[in-house]
């Protein structure tokens, strides 16, 4: 009891300090996790992590070459506050995703950034004395080195500016200068324990308490999908915020082919012991799966009513969340789902009203075909952009590009197209078509492409497996009159609010096959290049060093 | 010392001037080479032939050994078990069932793809109509893709069966177990995940056209005859492919199947890797091909020591002969073999068919532990692994031990060839009295040169090759394929009238003008040898038949001065070269390869092949 005592009268001690900070700013720490039951059996689980720094603002670039203010946080991140500031950046999304998004049997990702493999954007204003680019590449390293990833790759080779896909989440401040985005994807990134331990670091209990005690690397690293984001915003009432997010679907049919039953012991291992004193808020929301069959335990705090949620044929209801108050609940906590009845896979419809599916077709190592199928389930049609960010080493031939419905070329769906050619060794191709996407039927897309003969030194030295391509990017985009591709990319597109909600569809990565030397082999190589060149050498000094006379060689027998 | 070494530098600078004598010591040793060219021509046809000969003797080959580290293979523990044994047996009593109501194969396919659903794995199902000349060919495709966890799914890994066992070409005996271990393979993989490429099930119809379908459609290449849907369902680049063939109740051995459509092969790692597995993890013996090294018979008046060796020889040679047979027609031994054109390594695992010992237990723990290995490649196989004949299940000739051997007869052909086109250019001046010749005490007497008219005769040759077109077209039609007898009889005698018309040709005088027979003689052996040396390392199989058909015919084709003579000769060169218009089975089999496969070997042959020979043919048949 004593004890109880002097720690709160420490803690009376140390709140005057923390609130009297240099920087004064106000600062919140929520975390949420959602757990939803997938209609194929496996769970999805979405753990949110959210600091705000009330009242803040990004770095205005242009006092860049002024002393910034000092930083003095509690619950901020400090290594990726300093970050933010050196580089002056407005808006941030880190993800580092492993595996396929699978739209159609999971539906839509609470967080809509899953391409596979590293994917970086970022919003940042012009006008400094050190131009974007130079801060992308700072942005780059830094973050490379904060999350143990190779995002120094994401070189100039990778780095586009699209105009529509990336649109801003938050608002951007309204300085003189207009901001400009950057976006770079790697879909070779292997994403693993090393990402999540300096993860685990910029959260203010790290894995020790909270729902931050379920992030168990050896269960969400053996998950079908997993993906770890990062989400800096600046909401202009109240501040910047800071969201560590963590996705995963678990496949509770892996160990029993009939049973769906999930827990917390089950699919991470752990159970939450200790509540997080920094929290202001701390849920768990476990969707309900609109069936009967199933017991949910402990019991929940409290639900949350049924809700919309938004779908592209049209707003439906799914069922409304049973919540898990953690700061009132008791702890150790293990929630748990049990269903009645035993689990049959069956052909199910599609959970997401567009699909999009992307393959290299042929087999040769110069040429081939980009075909794309998007399908539009929906009942009416959709405006969507189509984005291609690809490397150099794979270059779109245009005027080869097609439309076809049905096998019927519809050069008609093809509203506008923004196309930035590639620089070979030097820049990526952008290739952002916005398309009209008939209702119930599939459009198909097909593009030519070559593949690039090149360098040796510019193969990379491990084993030759290809080379990834990043997946394409489809957002549907509201019907308007005036085409956003219009706008100058470095500005915010108008519609940018609508933009915002806005969910993307992320294709599968490509791997590309360019001509290859047989590396393993250079000793056969280094002796048929010499005997070439010995040859060739020999011949042609031979010729040069002769000196030609006419020989009068008696016949023979004569 | 020094009297030697004086009279070797006498020997090596001759007095006189030092340019004079090299000169002259090339004249020597060329001279020397071109008397004995005769000679030389015939060592090389021996030892050609001899080698080829000895392709089969254990003395050349050499023990398999795994190349690429990363493979792997027999380092794991396999977790397949009875009951996925108990899996598969219910889905072959579900698929014997569709065998006994005769089920179509749209009703078959949407059976399999519901299996594939109900196991959570997205699977559809691919309607396809080739159309041939000698009709059409449908059928249903069953696929099913297995996303592996974690995984961009840009690599894939495919596991085949086709509705119809390989047995006897296809000839209807149904692959039930082998399609039941798919399905059972599906629900085991699907529980673990450790797999780093996509599995990619296939359930193919038919023997080989509905993997050829599917193959199509997955890599988007087209083909004129053939209407299919395309892939709802789509993976990564495929990398390996294994194709499971179980037609019997049980198997003693498994069999590897690997030659693929026009000669290609996979690579050896994963044969040696498969053979590794098989052997250690499953238990199973293996074969090359599906017959067994049963005792041969070696006559009693052979010494024992040798027994050994001839039994290997035979055994081996009975492995190379099937090798040679599927290379050399391009066919392939199977559905893997339909892979190899995109890059993809397959072989066929073939359940010889036996009463026991072994099922699904010994068979599913082989393929998960060669998935496993197959799994653990970090990029294409690669090396120069491709060049190989496999003479016993562990055991195979390297390249550089079979490879001259086609080569040499090559070699001897162009030298031939060289001798004719040289020779056609002079011609012994027969208006020198012979006195003077028998006087001087000369064997050879001043040579007259004359020219090599060449447009001629390169006229023949290609209008020759143009008759082989024709002809190739006339047997993909459908009135070919109706009345085959009639047809062949009726093109054999078009290309021999046709040919008739050399024996009309103007004959000029040979002072002059090398004659037509002797330039066609040298050109057609140049170009058959060419032929030949090209085609070894595309396809040694069929480089060794030309060898064997063309090497010795093609040399000693020569004019004589009576008629009779001429035909005979010019008919025996068109049996050689046309004879193959009556073997109708073959003949069909090729044209459906060409027109559904791709297989080149139909309009090889008659582009190629029958237009050589029937050059020879002409050759005799010209005026001399």
């Amino acid at each position: 009891m004593s004890l109880h005592w002097k720690s709160r009268f420490i803690w009376s001690l140390c709140l005057p300090l923390l609130a009297s900070s240099r920087s004064g700013y106000f600062e919140t720490f929520d975390e949420e996790l959602t757990v939803r039951a997938l209609g194929d059996g496996k769970v999805a689980s979405r753990f949110s992590f959210s600091t705000l720094l009330a009242g803040a603002t990004p770095r205005n670039p242009q006092n860049l070459s002024v002393e910034d203010e000092s930083q003095h946080y509690t619950l901020f991140p400090l290594a990726l506050g300093q970050i933010l500031r050196e580089y002056a950046v407005t808006e941030l999304h880190l993800t580092l995703n492993a595996g396929n998004w699978d739209y159609q049997r999971w539906g839509y990702p609470d967080e809509p950034d899953v391409g596979t493999g590293a994917q970086l954007w970022a919003w940042m204003g012009e006008g400094a004395s050190t131009s974007v680019d130079a801060r992308w590449r700072g942005l780059r390293n830094a973050l490379a080195g904060l999350f143990c990833a190779s995002l120094g790759a994401l070189d100039e080779q990778l780095t586009t500016s699209p105009a529509l896909a990336f649109a801003p989440q938050g608002a951007l401040p309204a300085w003189s200068q207009p901001h400009a985005v950057r976006h770079a994807a790697l879909a070779a990134e292997h994403v693993c324990t090393e990402n999540l331990t300096p993860f685990l670091k910029l959260l203010p209990c790290k894995a020790r308490a909270g729902i931050a005690q379920l992030l168990n690397p050896h269960r969400l690293f053996d998950a079908d999908w997993h993906g770890m984001g990062l989400h800096v915003e600046w909401l202009p009432d109240t501040g910047v915020q800071v969201r560590l997010t963590f996705q995963s679907v678990t496949n509770p049919l892996r160990a029993s082919s009939n049973r769906r039953d999930w827990s917390f012991s089950s699919t991470f291992d752990r159970t939450i012991d200790r509540k997080c004193p920094s929290a202001s808020s701390s849920r768990i929301l476990v969707t309900d799966p609109m069936n009967d069959g199933y017991r949910l335990t402990p019991t929940p705090w409290t639900y949350e009513g049924q809700q919309l949620t938004w779908t592209l044929d049209d707003p439906s209801l799914v069922g409304g969340n049973a919540v898990f108050d953690l700061i009132k609940q008791d702890v150790p906590l293990d929630v748990s789902m049990r269903w009645a009845v035993e689990f049959a896979h069956a052909a199910r419809p599609p959970e997401a009203a567009l699909s999009i599916q992307r393959s290299l077709h042929g087999a040769s190592q110069a040429h081939g075909t980009v075909a794309v199928a998007i399908a539009n389930a929906g009942p009416d049609t959709v405006r969507a952009a189509y984005l291609e960010t690809m490397p150099w080493i794979v270059t779109f031939y245009l005027h080869t590009l097609e439309l076809r419905v049905d096998g019927v070329l519809r050069p008609d769906l093809l509203q506008s197209l923004h196309y930035t050619p590639p620089v070979p060794h030097a820049r990526a191709t952008t290739l952002e078509a916005v398309l009209l996407l008939p209702p119930r039927s599939t459009l198909h897309l097909r593009v030519e492409v070559t593949k690039a003969f090149l360098r040796y030194t510019e193969h990379p030295p491990d084993a030759q497996r290809g080379w990834d391509l990043p997946p394409a990017v489809l957002v549907p985009l509201p019907f308007a009159n005036s085409s956003a591709l219009t706008a100058n990319s470095t500005s915010v597109p108008s519609n940018a609010n609508d933009v915002r909600s806005a969910r993307r569809l992320y294709t599968r990565a490509l791997l590309v096959d360019p001509a290859t030397p047989d590396f393993s082999m250079p000793y056969n190589v280094v002796i048929f290049t010499c005997s070439v060149v010995a040859f060739v050498f020999g011949s042609v000094f031979n010729l040069l060093a002769r000196r030609f006379a006419v020989v009068h060689a008696p016949v023979r027998g004569t | 010392m020094n009297h030697i070494l004086t009279r070797l530098r006498a020997f090596l600078s001759p007095p006189g001037d030092p340019v004079i004598g090299r000169v002259r010591r090339k004249q020597a040793i060329v001279s020397a080479l071109t008397r004995r060219l005769h000679l030389i021509n015939c060592t090389l046809f021996l030892v050609g032939y001899l080698w080829m000969a000895a392709i089969p003797s254990p003395r050349l080959e050499k023990g398999t050994y795994i190349d690429e580290n990363a493979l792997q293979p027999g380092q794991v523990n396999t977790y397949w078990d009875w009951g996925d044994v108990a899996n598969a047996d219910r889905y072959l009593e579900q698929l014997e069932g569709l065998r006994d109501h005769n089920s179509t194969s749209e009703q078959r396919g949407n059976i399999l793809k519901t299996e594939f659903i109900k196991l959570g794995i997205p699977a559809s199902t691919q309607n396809y109509v080739f159309t041939s000349s000698t009709g059409k060919v449908q059928g249903t495709n069953v696929y099913g893709v297995l996303s592996s966890p974690r995984t961009s799914g840009t690599e894939a890994m495919v596991i085949s069966a086709s509705w119809v066992s390989r047995t006897g070409q296809g000839d209807g005996t149904l692959n039930l177990r082998g399609v039941s271990t798919v399905l059972a393979l599906a629900n085991f993989l699907k529980r673990y995940s450790l797999w780093a490429k996509d599995i990619v099930f296939v359930i193919s119809d038919n023997y080989v056209d509905g993997m050829q379908a599917w193959l199509n459609a997955y890599h988007g290449s087209t083909q004129s005859n053939l209407q299919a849907d395309s892939l709802e369902l789509i993976s990564g680049v495929i990398w390996t492919a294994l194709n499971i063939d179980y037609p019997g109740h049980s198997f003693s051995h498994l069999g590897i199947f690997h030659e693929g459509i026009n000669g290609r092969l996979p690579n050896q790692d994963l044969l040696n890797s498969f053979h590794h597995i098989s052997t250690w993890t499953g238990g199973i013996p293996v074969l090359v091909y599906d017959h067994l090294d049963s005792p041969s018979s070696i006559p009693s008046w052979i010494p024992d020591a040798y027994h050994e060796e001839i039994h290997a020889y035979s055994y081996r040679s009975k492995n190379v002969l099937r090798h040679a047979g599927y290379q050399a027609r391009g066919r392939g031994s199977g559905v893997h073999g339909l892979f190899h054109q995109f890059r993809i390594d397959a072989f066929t695992m073939f359940g010889l068919p036996a009463t026991g010992p072994h099922g699904f237990h010994a068979l599913g723990r082989t393929i998960e532990s060669t998935l496993r290995t197959t799994n653990n490649l970090l990029e294409r196989l690669h090396a120069s692994f491709f060049f190989y004949i496999l003479t016993a299940p562990d055991r195979f000739l390297k390249i550089g031990s079979f490879l001259p051997s086609a080569v040499l007869i090559s070699v001897a052909m162009m030298f031939g060839g060289l001798r004719e086109w040289s020779d056609a250019a002079w011609i012994l001046d027969a208006t020198t009295p012979l006195e003077k010749k028998e006087a001087t005490g000369q064997t050879s007497g001043p040579w007259i040169q004359r020219s090599r008219h060449v447009i001629p005769v390169l006229g023949i040759m290609l209008s020759t090759h143009l008759l082989g077109g024709i002809l190739f077209s006339a047997l993909t039609t459908s009135w070919f394929s109706n009345n085959q007898m009639v047809a062949s009889a009726m093109l054999i005698c078009v290309a021999f009238t046709t040919s008739l018309c050399a024996l009309f040709a103007p004959s000029r005088d040979n002072k002059l003008v090398a004659p037509t027979h002797q330039l066609l003689k040298a050109l057609n052996l140049c170009f058959a040898s060419t032929v030949i040396s090209i085609t070894t390392v595309v396809n040694f199989s069929l480089a060794m038949s030309l060898a064997i058909l063309l090497g010795i015919p093609l040399s000693i084709s020569s004019p004589s001065q009576s008629l009779p003579l001429r035909l005979i000769r010019f008919t025996m060169y068109s049996g050689l070269s046309l004879g193959w218009l009556f073997a109708h089975d073959e003949l069909k089999k090729a044209v459906w390869d060409w027109e559904i496969l791709g297989v080149w070997f139909a309009p090889f042959v008659c582009v190629v092949y029958a237009p050589l020979v029937l050059q020879a043919g002409l050759v005799c048949l010209l005026p001399a």
